[in-house]
């Protein structure tokens, strides 16, 4: 749905003019069109891609996001909305002569309703601040992706962002109960609430995980939840990364569901050690941490279970954290690892795939065949309880083909999970980065279903364009016509329905 | 109106056996008074492919079912020409134990697919009615329906995770995958939960399942007053404790149930069932700490396990079709957690208005109240009425899940869908602009 081509001629006076517009709407200061204040925003975490936008706005309230889309919308100008930009897969990546919406400046916690278990935020609210606000109640905010201190609640709603306890507690689209959304040509809606169950299709079910290219969300209702009584949490060290694949399917079947279980191989741990001293044994050829909560008695039940299987498929040493401080230590490894990776090596890939857990050791050791096929290392750190892999493939950008090299080795990992039977994305979107992987899950006719969907919330298909389809097709391409009321029904004479 | 020689082309598809087009038997397969021309059994999706290519060639109307439990859900259909049935497609296809993850077809019954997943100790944690009247895991999904256990493991939007439809045009799609965490392409099967088969027929489905939990017990308690048993529900939610299904239900349906069961006759008053699944311990410790919660302010309560306390969820889920009276309806409001007691009381001050009667259960921590009314006919549709002024304006909604013929033509079935109403059609449009499934069912 590239309708940029497609747009009308620009008069040589248009931006100017554009641009007064977008200042009577925005105020002075809620419009970046320097040059040089525009390139901070011509790329998210991804840095690979970079495009300056035309120009971007900081809107203050969903009416102001709302005549900023409606004027975009009249005028054929796409448009890019951005969080914090922290994405990982190019989602905030701008287009070409288009701007970018920033929601930085609505960030407000509109309302804490601890009663109802609920919290209402603005989007450009940070995921760490929810649980911030609530914690004196003793609850917090579930999906806690490892850049939860800077990313914003918009930006995961957009990604259906999840993080290392999703194996109990689900991801995003698990805790929004309710969204305002400001659609494309500039509506405002209100879909689902702090009430359940609203009747009618589950358009906020869409929203979430859509990646940007629905709608803007302007406020969003958020589910708390208490805090468990107890916490306990472990490591355990093997010779070989299979063992500690087997053990996480061997804790789901003996009817444990921990709050998160993580693996990383030798190479991490090295890096991770050297970086923030967590206490990993250097010399394990792979770790895995497990942390069981709930209730105190079913904690104490469940943690000899876990020590058996581990024991069972060969762990060398299990430690358990003595205190919170010690957790934190070993979490602490844990949500460093990319980061630490920097030390290693000068450059490198963060992959994200999902495959099934009973997957784990075969789809590792197909890894490592690749790896020495490429003659690239593959550092490997993911959340094994939901099978989500983060496999870092490392290069030096200096040694001429390597980053291509690299970019191919981490397609073919892709490939390796899809053939595993899982996902090309568990949590950073498909975004620009990933596009020509989406049709490794889906056929045309899946593709084409969900571009009919995009047209009914997004007919010119200037809403975050050129992102997550491979081939992108207009509406009319696809042979589907404007939905216009029935005269009838407009009237108020007859429902079409 | 379909030409007759699209008769013939449907029964070729499905062969003479699985088309039905006796007149007693379309008759008793009617939608709220409307009576389909044929009923169709595919085998499989590729059937119901052709079967849906020939229907929107000739613009003939679709009504998907499974069982048909919930045929009493949504407006009259503005036509019925096909009555499509799933039951044949109740295979399970693949069930994964160690990813704890299942895919099946839809029409199996959700016995079926429980008694095929206990084999290896997991379960769809999932608690509907109609269950033992054959309720199918399709028919679940296209209704949203759900039961007392979402409080901890949420309804089937929650479970659902890959998901094959076919269109109205014919054409097959898939959404989602089969791993638990996926976020490749738009979420599609979310837009099923509750679509009423008016987007699409959903013939598989994949969902995340849990480990059958080694104990389970429930309390029940019986208050002094709405005030005492709201407190316990505030001081359960506002603590550690992991408890499966809290139910709050007004006197008319606490004294029924718990007479109906030979469990006392002192339960006629406002009422609180708390349910624990977990290792054995941590159930005992936890419907331990529920009782002192519940003495505390005043609750006098027992303990049920086993049988006793699955008849006793059976009960709650099924109470408002035990109703044989008519004027009738079976309702479902959302409303705040912190609201539930002012709906007691608005029914209560129902009963002294209208002389009607009122049952409700709550799912006291999610803020869902299932409601059952019987009286005179004008009561009964002042009844809804009033309920969903209230609802509606805390922020609420209320659906009209059931109601006797005699009064449902009367009743506005689903309130107001708010301002995203206008984008549900939009969508309604895009998949299926001849209006062909279930037209008029949802708008």
């Amino acid at each position: 749905m590239q309708s940029i081509k497609e747009t009308k001629h620009r008069s040589p006076d248009w931006k100017r003019d554009f641009g007064e517009r977008l200042f009577g709407i925005l105020g002075r200061d809620g419009v970046i069109h320097s040059d040089d204040e525009l390139l901070a925003y011509d790329c998210d975490a991804l840095t690979g891609y970079r495009i300056k936008p035309l120009f971007v706005v900081l809107p203050r309230t969903s009416g102001e996001v709302s005549r900023v889309m409606k004027m975009c919308y009249d005028e054929d100008v796409p448009y890019v909305p951005r969080g914090a930009g922290t994405g990982l897969s190019g989602g905030a990546l701008p287009t070409d002569e288009g701007i970018v919406i920033s929601l930085a400046r609505m960030n407000r916690i509109i309302e804490v309703d601890i009663p109802n278990e609920r919290v209402v935020v603005e989007p450009g609210v940070t995921n760490l601040s929810v649980t911030n606000a609530v914690s004196s109640y003793g609850y917090y905010y579930a999906p806690d992706p490892s850049s939860q201190i800077v990313c914003t609640i918009g930006g995961n709603v957009a990604e259906n962002s999840g993080g290392v306890h999703c194996l109990k507690y689900g991801v995003t689209t698990n805790h929004v109960l309710g969204l305002e959304v400001v659609l494309p040509d500039g509506e405002i809606i209100e879909t689902g609430g702090k009430t359940p169950d609203h009747p009618g299709y589950d358009i906020m079910g869409l929203m979430v995980g859509s990646e940007g290219l629905l709608g803007i969300v302007t406020r969003v209702t958020l589910r708390i939840i208490k805090k468990p009584e107890t916490v306990k949490t472990l490591f355990a060290s093997f010779d070989r990364i299979e063992d500690a694949g087997a053990s996480v399917s061997g804790i789901t079947a003996r009817g444990v569901i921990p709050a998160g279980m993580e693996i990383m191989d030798n190479l991490c741990i090295r890096s991770v050690e050297e970086a923030v001293h967590a206490g990993y044994p250097v010399e394990a050829g792979s770790i895995l941490l497990v942390e069981l909560d709930g209730p105190s008695a079913e904690v104490d039940a469940q943690m000899p279970v876990v020590e058996e299987v581990l024991r069972g498929h060969s762990a060398l040493e299990i430690r358990i954290a003595r205190d919170a401080k010690e957790r934190d230590l070993f979490w602490k490894g844990r949500k460093n690892a990319f980061p630490a990776m920097g030390r290693v090596s000068s450059d490198y890939y963060v992959q994200d795939g999902v495959i099934p857990r009973s997957k784990l050791a075969q789809v590792l050791g197909k890894i490592g065949e690749l790896s020495r096929e490429y003659g690239l290392s593959v550092g490997n750190v993911f959340h094994a309880g939901d099978g989500n892999l983060h496999p870092l493939v490392l290069y030096n950008s200096k040694i001429e083909g390597e980053p291509e090299k690299a970019l191919e080795l981490a397609g073919r990992i892709l490939g390796v999970c899809v053939d595993s039977g899982g996902s090309i994305t568990g949590e950073h979107g498909v975004g620009n980065d990933k596009k020509r992987f989406l049709s490794l899950m889906f056929d045309d006719n899946d593709l084409e279903t969900m571009n009919l969907m995009r047209c009914a919330f997004d007919w010119k298909g200037l809403c975050n364009p050129g992102k997550v389809f491979p081939t992108p097709r207009t509406c009319v391409e696809q042979g589907m016509k404007p939905y216009a009321e029935h005269p009838l029904q407009k009237s108020g004479l007859g429902e079409m329905y | 109106m379909p030409e007759s020689s699209i008769f013939n082309q449907l029964t070729g598809i499905v062969g003479g056996e699985n088309a039905v087009q006796e007149p007693h038997l379309l008759e008793s397969s009617a939608v709220d008074g409307v009576i389909p021309k044929i009923i169709l059994f595919p085998e499989n999706i590729e059937q119901i492919s052709e079967i849906m290519k020939t229907a929107s060639r000739a613009g003939a109307s679709v009504v998907p079912t499974g069982s048909g439990t919930k045929r009493g859900i949504g407006n009259k259909p503005l036509g019925a020409d096909i009555v499509l049935s799933t039951r044949r497609l109740n295979r399970v296809i693949e069930h994964e134990s160690s990813d704890l993850v299942a895919t099946t077809e839809c029409g199996i019954t959700l016995t079926g697919l429980q008694s095929h997943l206990r084999r290896k100790n997991q379960f769809l944690p999932v608690d509907p009615p109609h269950v033992q009247g054959g309720a199918t895991v399709g028919g679940i999904i296209a209704s949203n329906d759900s039961g007392p256990l979402r409080l901890r493991y949420g309804t089937s939007r929650e479970l659902l995770i890959g998901m094959k439809v076919v269109r109205a045009d014919g054409s097959i799609f898939k959404g989602g995958s089969k791993v638990v965490k996926n976020v490749a392409g738009y979420d599609m099967p979310k837009l099923f939960v509750g679509s009423l088969g008016t987007l699409g027929i959903i013939a598989e489905a994949t969902f995340r399942l849990y480990p059958v939990p080694e104990s389970s017990g429930t309390y029940i308690a019986c208050f002094e007053s709405l005030d005492k048993a709201h407190d316990t529900v505030k001081s359960l939610i506002d603590s550690a404790l992991v408890i499966n299904a809290m139910e709050h239900m007004n006197p008319g349906l606490a004294g029924s149930i718990t007479e109906r069961l030979g469990l006392g006759s002192d339960y006629k008053r406002y009422s609180l069932a708390v349910r624990i699944m977990n290792v054995s311990r941590a159930v005992d410790d936890q419907v331990k700490t529920v009782t002192d919660v519940s003495q505390r302010n005043g609750g006098k309560g027992l303990i049920i396990q086993d049988e006793n306390e699955e008849s006793f969820w059976h009960e709650v889920r099924e109470f408002p079709w035990r109703s044989p009276a008519s004027p009738s309806v079976v309702l479902k409001t959302g409303v705040l957690i912190s609201d539930v007691p002012r709906v007691f009381l608005l029914l209560d001050g129902l009963s002294d208005k209208y002389g009607v009667r009122a049952r409700a259960s709550a799912r006291a921590a999610n803020g869902v109240v299932i409601i059952s009314i019987d009286g005179d006919k004008e009561s009964v549709i002042n009844s809804v009425k009033e309920l969903r002024e209230f609802s509606e304006s805390a922020g609420g909604s209320l659906v009209v899940r059931e109601a006797s013929p005699d009064i449902k033509p009367a009743l506005d079935v689903w309130g107001g869908m708010g301002s995203s109403l206008g984008l549900m059609k939009r969508i309604k449009s895009a998949f299926d602009p001849g209006n062909i499934l279930n037209p008029g069912r949802l708008f």
